[in-house]
């Protein structure tokens, strides 16, 4: 579980351009959208839908489900875990 | 004839390689540009990060140019590139392909059209006025320039943004090295703006006399013969000129390497003592242009 967050984190920066950003400045548990985490909005929400298809094979079916799964890199990871192609 | 009110050039700023000719980022090939730290000038990091190389070049190049016009909001934009967002646009075709034309990412695509430093610019100023970009391969620059001409002298606009951008890739040298285009200067990148106005000012820096832009199979008697007509024109005879040479040698060669150019000739305007006119002379294979500029 660390170790796919650690890689989710350094795929969020890359697919985001996160500038001056490293992994470990990401909490786990901060939420990544709104003034109070990342400061993500909803284009940024199109790149993750394609980070998770692409690189996980996960397709998200319901979009009423997108904001708890992005709500942090703890839901992200967790959703990542339990529905990820093998 | 009606005597034509002059256009004044009253701030000018440019992201080019270095001056000392030491800026390869392919040793031997390619001048690349020297960025400047865009957090000033570009404070929004949203923004900021979603930008590519090319626009964020414009956009700094732009911005500075309107901070030293302190207060000055244009009555026009008007950018010019040759082939745009080109990083951006290959890394979208590439997606395309990987992705077998689907599972597209937004932001390369949305940051790979043509008029993107234009709307970024206007965007980040609140400016809704006319945005234009041209995109006329090595005449885009000369074309902004003539628009904005147009618009100064028939009092549309008093003052006008006008600037022009573009990028060097691997693929781009690639391709057009194949075409034999580095034969006489070296690949080269960059993005230079100006304020242009109807207005003069403490910092003006120089009249924008008159462009002019022709192509085809000229010879360098028939180019010298054209450039004499076009100067006694303007009664600027004794300009000096600043051939493709003079310039390329610190901008390297790219299609919207005469906005380097002009911005080149204005700090040596503003210099130099005497006070000659220049005249800016710009080819790329059968496409020439003339940029006729006065001392204030």
């Amino acid at each position: 579980m660390e170790q796919l967050k650690q890689e989710l984190k350094e795929a969020l920066i890359e697919a985001l351009n996160l500038e001056d950003i490293t992994p470990d400045e990401i909490e786990d548990g901060a939420p990544l959208f709104g003034a109070q985490g990342l400061g993500l909005d909803s284009i940024d929400a199109l790149e993750i839908i394609l980070l998770l298809e692409r690189r996980y094979g996960i397709r998200i079916e319901n979009p009423s489900e997108g904001k708890a799964i992005f709500y942090s890199v703890d839901t992200l990871t967790a959703y990542i875990e339990a529905n990820r192609k093998p | 004839m009606t005597r034509q009110p002059p256009v004044y050039i009253n701030s000018a700023a440019s992201i080019h390689p270095p001056l000392d000719g030491v800026g390869e980022c392919l040793p031997g090939k390619c001048l690349t540009a020297v960025e400047p730290d865009y957090k000033r000038l570009i404070p929004d990091a949203t923004l900021r990060r979603r930008m590519s190389r090319i626009v964020r070049m414009g956009v700094a190049a732009g911005q500075a140019c309107l901070q030293d016009a302190a207060g000055v909001s244009p009555e026009a934009i008007l950018t010019a590139t040759g082939m745009g967002c080109l990083a951006d646009t290959e890394k979208f075709m590439n997606s395309l392909l990987d992705g077998d034309e689907e599972r597209l990412t937004p932001t390369a695509f949305i940051q790979s059209t043509f008029n993107t430093v234009g709307a970024q610019l206007a965007l980040l100023n609140g400016n809704q006025s006319y945005n234009t970009t041209y995109v006329h391969r090595t005449f885009s620059f000369e074309s902004a320039l003539l628009d904005a001409l147009l618009l100064i002298r028939e009092r549309e606009a008093v003052d006008v943004l006008a600037g022009a951008m573009d990028e060097q890739t691997p693929t781009l040298y690639t391709v057009l090295q194949r075409l034999g285009c580095w034969k006489r200067a070296m690949a080269g990148e960059g993005a230079a703006f100006f304020l242009l106005s109807g207005r003069r000012t403490d910092g003006t820096l120089a009249i924008l006399q008159d462009v002019e832009l022709f192509s085809g199979d000229y010879g360098e008697q028939a180019i010298r013969e054209r450039m004499e007509r076009f100067l006694l024109a303007h009664d600027a005879a004794g300009a000096r000129t600043l051939y493709p040479a003079d310039y390329k040698r610190f901008c390297g060669e790219y299609p919207t390497a005469a906005s380097f150019a002009l911005w080149y000739a204005c700090r040596e305007l503003r210099e130099a003592e005497g006070k000659r006119p220049v005249l800016v002379y710009n080819a790329f294979l059968d496409a020439h242009s003339f940029i006729l500029l006065k001392p204030v």
